[in-house]
């Protein structure tokens, strides 16, 4: 199996980002490569669903970190669901939770994200 | 500690390349399942071990594939001792700054986080040198 893979699914109003396995030094890219796409293409809500993701490390959330501000400065934002308990922590334990809202489940996440229909295409 | 384990050490070596990450952070996880942790610490040493190893990598040896990173782990008395060797740009513990988390929360930055993961997640981390090798040690105690 691939140490990751992702999904994107394109929604009116927000996308789903769904990586499976593990982002570290080594996936980082390809999770940066997924993020950086559809920023490119005026895509500025972004959920990152999290039941398949094994782990992140902190190259992971500087990869998120690296793409915030240009989200946010577009009027959307990326924000975070279905986070397995031991993802959960290391977001938790860095701080990131206070800078990213986390919902349990995909449509309260979407939900939030589409009451700001303005970051997105 | 689970008995048959303690006194006992467990050798790997590998190729500075990421791409090794996956299978470091695996055996760090089982092992320490192993000798009694539960799956929260378990985890919690996987990352301080992908953490420390690819600082090794990254940072000690500059992204050069052609060396290598020993990782060595024992079991000793009430902890889990995870040892990192490599031959590269070495930390020392007086080099050490972590960075404060609710400083980061108000000016984010990229990069940074890792070695505070892994004194969050990690009992003990220190760094020293012998015989021209680097070292970072990592101690896990149990229970």
């Amino acid at each position: 199996m691939a140490d990751l893979s992702i999904q994107v699914r394109k929604l009116d109003g927000a996308s789903v980002v769904e990586p499976c396995g593990f982002i570290n030094a080594h996936t980082v890219r390809q999770f940066e490569a997924a993020l950086e796409k559809l920023i490119s293409e005026g895509h500025y809500n972004i959920l990152l669903k999290c039941d398949n993701l094994n782990y992140i490390s902190s190259a992971g959330l500087g990869a998120i970190m690296g793409q915030i501000e240009t989200v946010r400065e577009n009027g959307g934002d990326i924000m975070l669901s279905n986070l397995r308990e031991s993802v959960f922590l290391i977001f938790d334990t860095l701080g990131f939770t206070q800078l990213y809202r986390v919902f349990e489940q995909e449509e309260d996440a979407l939900g939030a994200l589409m009451g700001t229909k303005k970051g997105h295409k | 500690m689970t008995a048959g384990f303690d006194g006992q050490r467990f050798r790997l070596i590998i190729p500075s390349q990421t791409r090794y990450l996956n299978l470091v952070t695996n055996l760090a996880k089982r092992a320490s399942m192993a000798v009694g942790l539960d799956d929260s610490a378990a985890a919690k040493v996987s990352i301080a071990v992908d953490e420390a190893v690819t600082n090794i990598i990254l940072h000690a040896y500059k992204d050069d594939p052609n060396q290598v990173v020993e990782i060595e782990l024992r079991f000793v008395s009430g902890s889990l001792e995870v040892h990192l060797f490599h031959t590269g740009h070495g930390l020392r513990n007086d080099q050490i700054s972590l960075p404060d988390p609710n400083e980061y929360v108000r000016h984010p930055r990229k990069g940074g986080l890792g070695l505070l993961l892994m004194s969050r997640f990690m009992d003990e981390v220190r760094f020293q040198e012998n015989d021209n090798r680097s070292e970072c040690c990592m101690i896990k105690r149990l229970g």
